[in-house]
Order: C-alpha cells, then sequence, then structure tokens
C-alpha cells in the first residue's frame, strides 16, 4: 500500500465482489438485450460519469459478439464496478469480480486437476458451482494477471486483490483424489483419521501449488496488498490448524501486503489458531449480520461485535476489517448506524488506526442500487465517526 | 430452478417462469425415485429454502433474516427468530400431490428445531411448544394427506451433543408430537457418531432411529432392536464418490443379520442437498440397486 493508506485511520474498501450487470451477463452469455439494459449500461455510465460510457451502449448494441467483444464487455463491467466503488468513496477498490465466473468457479476452472460436478444451494435462492479434485494440482496459467493489469490501467484509487484461499477451495470442492474410501463397514475412528489426513494433503496442495503461484504472478504485476479470501476457513472447528497452515504455505517469504477475509462463522472458533498467522496484517471480519440495528455504543447495543476483542488482543496486532453492512439484506445502514459501529470499535481497539471499514462480505447478492447506497452511507458514517474522533484526514 | 430462482431474485424472471421450472424439476426428481424403485418417494424439499423456513413463515416477531451456518457444511440456514409458539399452527406440510404413493415427508426434529432459533431463552420450553403446535399439526396434515413415513431430522443431537438434563424435556417434547400419528416415524441422527447416545435414543416413542453410518461403527448398533426400525444412513450425501455396489449391499445385509432390527430402512446418511442435482441422481439409482439386491439376500 501507499505510505499514505498505511497510516490512514478507518481506511475503507469493499471485500470482493458486486452483482454482475445484465447487460454483462446477457451479452455475455449471448442473450438479446432488452430496452433496460441499454438503459442501466446508460444510466450507470451517467451516474458514475464512466469515461466514454457511450461507446459501451453503442457496442452493446451491435451483437452477436465475438470472444473479443465479450471480453470487452468484460473490461467495461469491470470499469464501472471499479467507479462504483470510487465514487462511493472508499479508499482501496477492485472491479467486484467481474471478470470471473465466481469466486471458487473461476479458480478451480483455471487449475489442472479438478473436474466441474454442478450446483449446490449455499442458502435461499443462491447457488454455487462445485468441482472434485481428481487428480494432481498444478496452475494452467496465472488467473487473475489479466484483470489486474487492466485495473491498474484505469484505478484512481489504490488497489486490493481478493484471490480465494487455499482451505475454502478444498473445503468447497468434492474429494475424489485424496478421500475415496466408501467402504463403511470398518471401524469410524479409522475412516476419520484417513479422512484427516487426506485433508491436509489436499489443502497443502491447493495452497503450494494452486495459490502461491498465482500470488507470486501477481506481486510480479505489482500487486501489493492481497486479499486471501476464506469464507470456509471456520466450517470444521476441528481443522483450523489446516486453514493457518495453508495461509502459511501461500503467503510465507512473498513481498507483499497480505490479509485475510472470514464471514458468517462462530469467529470464537479461530482463537488461538490465528495468532500463528503472522503474515497476515489485516482480518476483515463480516459482523453487521449479527449485530442489532439500534444506535448506540455501548456492549449491549453492539451484539454483533463483541468477539472484536480477541482480534485486538492478537499478538502480531494485525488490522480488523470491520465488516459493518449487512450484505445479505436490503437493508441500508445510515451513517449513524455504521459511525456507532466503528466508534464502538475503536473503543474497544483504541487505536483508529488498527480499524479498517468494510461490507461484511462481497455485495453480489444485492443490486447495483442497493451496494451503491450501502456504500455511500458507509463512507458517510466513517466521516461522522472521524467527526467524532476529531480525526483529521491525512494528506 | 436454480437459473430461474436466481432470475427472479434478480428481476429477470417471472414467477410463472420458476413454478414452471419448480414443476419440471419436481417431475425429474419423482420419475429418478421410480427409476430406482424406492418404497417412498419424497418432494425432495425443492420448494423448501431451508428446513425451518416454510415452517416458521408468520410465526415470531419478524422473518428469519440472521444467516448462520448449517454445521459444518457450506449450506446456511437463516435461524428462525422465536422464542415462543403461541398457538397451535396447522402448517401444511402436505406432500405435493404430484408425489406418489407411499409418500414420505420430512421435518425438523423439535431438539434440533429448539436449538436452531435465534435467542430463544428458555430452549426446552420452545421446544415442547414447537413439538405440540408446529410439529404434530403438521404432522397430522401430512398423514391426512397420505405421508406414511415421517422422517425427523436431528443433526443437532449427534454433531453438537445433547446435556442430560435436556434428555427429559427431548423425550416428552418427541412423546407430545408423536403420540396417536398414524404413521411410521423415524428420528434420523446424522452428522455425528449416535453410538454414544443410542441407549437414550432407543427409549424415545419413535417407531424407529436413523443413523449416519459415516460417523457410526456398525458395531456400536448391537442388538435389541426387535421393536424398533432402524434406518441406515449407507451412503454418504455429502461425498461425490459413488458407493460401490457390492460393499454396500454386504454392510446391508451384515447389520439385517447381526442388528436384526423390526424393520431396516436404507437411505442416505443425510439429505442429498449437499450434491449437485446429476450426482444425486446417482446416488438415488444406487440406492435402488443396493436395496433391491439386499433384498433379495436378506428376508424381509
Amino acid at each position: 500500500m501507499s505510505a499514505v493508506l498505511d497510516h490512514k485511520p478507518l481506511l475503507t474498501h469493499e471485500i470482493g465482489s458486486l452483482d454482475k450487470p445484465a447487460w454483462r451477463v446477457k451479452a455475455y452469455a449471448g442473450q438479446p438485450l432488452a430496452d433496460r439494459e441499454f438503459d442501466e449500461a446508460s444510466t450507470w455510465g451517467q451516474r458514475l460519469q464512466v469515461p466514454e460510457y457511450q461507446r459501451l451502449v453503442e457496442l452493446l448494441h451491435h451483437a452477436p459478439f465475438d470472444k473479443e467483444k465479450r471480453s470487452e464487455i468484460q473490461r467495461w463491467s469491470s470499469l464501472y464496478a471499479l467507479r462504483l466503488e470510487e465514487s462511493a468513496g472508499l479508499d482501496v477498490v477492485y472491479d467486484g469480480e467481474q471478470q470471473r465466473t465466481e469466486m471458487y468457479d473461476w479458480a478451480v476452472s483455471h487449475t489442472n486437476g479438478f473436474e466441474r460436478r454442478g450446483s449446490v444451494r449455499a442458502f435461499d435462492n443462491k447457488y454455487y458451482s462445485k468441482a472434485a479434485v481428481v487428480g494432481p494440482i498444478s496452475l494452467r496459467a496465472p488467473f487473475h494477471n489479466a484483470e489486474f493489469s487492466y485495473l491498474v490501467s484505469v484505478a484512481d484509487a489504490e488497489l486490493k486483490v481478493p484471490v480465494t484461499g487455499a482451505y475454502t477451495i478444498a473445503d468447497w470442492s468434492f474429494d475424489e483424489r485424496y478421500d475415496t474410501a466408501t467402504d463403511l463397514r470398518g471401524p469410524a475412528a479409522d475412516r476419520r483419521r484417513e479422512r484427516k489426513a487426506a485433508r491436509r494433503d489436499f489443502v497443502l496442495e491447493v495452497a503450494r501449488n494452486m495459490i502461491r503461484p498465482n500470488l507470486m504472478a501477481l506481486i510480479e504485476l505489482g500487486a501489493r496488498w492481497i486479499q486471501v479470501d476464506e469464507p470456509g476457513a471456520s466450517t470444521e472447528p476441528d481443522e483450523l490448524d489446516l486453514f493457518v497452515d495453508s495461509f502459511n504455505a501461500s503467503v510465507e517469504g512473498l513481498n507483499a501486503m497480505f490479509s485475510t477475509h472470514l464471514c458468517f462463522s462462530d469467529y470464537n472458533l479461530f482463537f488461538p489458531a490465528i495468532e500463528r498467522m503472522t503474515h497476515c496484517r489485516q482480518f476483515a471480519v463480516g459482523f453487521a449480520n449479527y449485530d442489532s440495528r439500534e444506535l448506540g455504543t455501548s456492549d449491549a447495543a453492539r451484539p454483533g461485535y463483541q468477539v472484536i476483542k480477541k482480534f485486538r488482543d492478537l499478538p502480531d496486532q494485525p488490522a480488523l476489517g470491520l465488516g459493518v453492512l449487512d450484505i445479505h439484506s436490503d437493508f441500508i445502514e445510515s451513517p449513524e448506524l455504521v459511525r456507532d459501529r466503528i466508534l464502538y470499535a475503536v473503543k474497544v481497539f483504541g487505536d483508529p488506526l488498527r480499524i479498517h471499514v468494510t461490507p461484511d462480505c462481497g455485495l453480489r447478492t444485492r443490486s447495483w442500487q442497493v451496494a451503491y447506497e450501502k456504500l455511500r452511507n458507509m463512507t458517510a458514517g466513517v466521516e461522522l465517526a472521524r467527526k467524532d474522533l476529531g480525526l483529521t484526514q491525512p494528506r | 430452478m436454480v437459473a430461474a430462482t436466481r432470475g427472479l431474485d434478480r428481476g429477470r424472471t417471472e414467477e410463472d417462469a420458476v413454478r414452471a421450472a419448480f414443476d419440471q424439476d419436481l417431475a425429474r426428481w419423482i420419475e429418478v425415485q421410480q427409476a430406482a424403485g424406492l418404497d417412498f418417494f419424497s418432494d425432495g424439499l425443492l420448494s423448501w429454502q431451508d428446513l425451518f423456513r416454510p415452517l416458521v413463515e408468520g410465526l415470531g416477531p419478524k422473518p428469519p433474516e440472521e444467516l448462520v451456518r448449517w454445521f459444518d457444511t457450506n449450506t446456511f440456514f437463516r435461524a428462525p427468530e422465536l422464542s415462543t409458539v403461541d398457538q397451535p399452527r396447522a402448517f401444511a406440510a402436505t406432500p405435493m400431490p404430484a408425489v406418489p404413493s407411499p409418500r414420505v415427508v420430512t421435518l425438523p426434529s423439535p431438539y434440533t428445531f429448539s436449538r436452531a432459533a435465534h435467542n430463544a431463552t428458555d430452549r426446552n420450553r420452545l421446544m415442547q411448544e414447537l413439538a405440540e403446535r408446529l410439529l404434530r399439526p403438521a404432522m397430522r396434515t401430512a398423514v391426512a394427506a397420505g405421508a406414511e413415513l415421517i422422517h425427523l431430522e436431528e443433526p443437532w443431537l449427534t454433531y453438537d451433543g445433547i446435556d442430560d438434563a435436556d434428555w427429559k424435556p427431548f423425550a416428552a417434547a418427541v412423546a407430545s408430537m408423536t403420540s396417536g400419528v398414524g404413521a411410521t416415524i423415524i428420528l434420523h441422527c446424522y452428522f455425528g457418531d449416535a453410538a454414544p447416545h443410542l441407549k437414550r435414543l432407543m427409549d424415545l416413542p419413535v417407531s424407529g432411529l436413523g443413523v449416519d453410518l459415516v460417523e457410526t461403527d456398525i458395531a456400536a448398533l448391537e442388538k435389541g432392536w426387535a421393536d424398533k426400525s432402524l434406518l441406515i444412513g449407507c451412503l454418504n450425501g455429502r461425498s461425490s464418490v459413488v458407493e460401490p455396489l457390492e460393499a454396500t449391499v454386504e454392510l446391508a445385509r451384515h447389520i439385517a443379520d447381526t442388528v436384526q432390527p423390526r424393520d431396516l430402512y436404507l437411505s442416505s446418511n443425510c439429505e442429498l442437498q449437499y450434491l449437485p442435482t446429476g450426482v444425486a441422481e446417482q446416488k438415488v439409482r444406487r440406492l435402488g440397486e443396493v436395496a433391491h439386491k439386499a433384498k433379495e439376500l436378506v428376508p424381509v
């Protein structure tokens, strides 16, 4: 990161994904676009002051799209998302993962050793694709280089690259390579032991042969902040050491700022295991989902944030990416609610430099309108908190 | 249905398209079960977003919101927002008319239900109320609509455990919902080892118990099942590897011979929702093959 941002209290950033605009989805899928999609491209282009957005609207009128045109439309989508985040006032941005299919699918479909198996429900009517590991894992080609190179060329704000972590990749995959035992006639304890050993081999192979080379390629291109996304990290409470080992195996000795994103878990489970993540300079964690919507900065008013004391006490004193927006709801948090969540965290930490402000997770399940309003209120809430704390903007 | 519901959420599809997709998927699911030769047919809870959602709609001070991980899976449920159930509620857990007979209906066990609820202060009281005022009417409605087998899902007990003091209220809750219900009722304990709880589970007033054989030793089942049915979860609903036919038949035969339950039911160890449709269908076909072959070897 830049020297200015390194020392900016209450630094703001998004976590990763944004919804893909309908014009991008339909154009990419070869479906006809309706007037509302042209309008959407036009309206958001105007609102976000995307330079020369009329060129996109013009391009969208010229279906069918060959491979080159589809790539161009994806880049437009990246640019729109980047401008949405910049326009909302975030300090550190990315492109809402517009060029990726999805955080898991994109990674495994660029890696040798996996085969797609189909979709599985995550929650409500949201599904994700699952693949199975079927052979030795190796990177086919670095899979974030193209998007990162493009974003470097167009971003005004600092960039943070979200990369799906090894544990989550393994946890969300079926295992048809390491753990294939199906005979249930033997002792269950033997099966558990074998399953555990197989899982360790799988996770660490993903870390070493898929994630690490991909990170190295990004750093080579100039990436300075890489966020290792691990929404699956606490799925198996007895595998937290394995999650930590996989993070360390992915980043150890590499020259960049590394952070990790954790969400929708009992965060108490992470302690003390994550004390060993000495290379992790920030933990971005979702809390708003568990919190009250009432104003206030007391313990009682902020039930979703009680666990942050444990993050405060981590020996290496990393920053906490404080999730203040519930990404599973269209409820728009007011700036005052965001402010109070921040003030509570600053009170607990005693140091606003260790508090960064973020949504709970990627906003891809919300519409752009909702995501934009939430993010704008988030940055407005940060301003209110700064004022309350007497903090001035670094120059 | 995946594409249709996603489209609906994003305003790109109409309700009609979702209904049509649901009907199509349900028809396909029934066809797969029939082709596999299963003995009971289910609607697969295809329209349920989680195990509690349709049951709690309209109950409690507000709709469920908080997303909570469903045990150690990557599937999440919205925790029911209720601490009490004031009045009996006739939720229609009615098997879809399209589902052929004999039908099985799946409901949450009151213990799991009460522990999954958000902010409940007295979970044992809530468990009793859920059993009496929500699950019992649901079971009666289901039976009136032709359900012959009620499958109660009980993962909490085997995954998280249960305090000694909670057994009595649990037994009372189960008794209050099952007495007089004219169907076979199986309490299926999964996502964990049932062995430490078997003795007390056997005393519960249900027709039978389900165990997850991925987590439970077959040696732990022992004997004493003359008055209880046993459901064995012999296909792993969380693994895409399809179990070999011969070994699984042998497993079923071995349990029939050694445990000698009143009736032996074969099933997956847990819901099949953690598998993509194609893999789930393969598992159902394998289940049918295993059952078919096992029936040839075991007197039924």
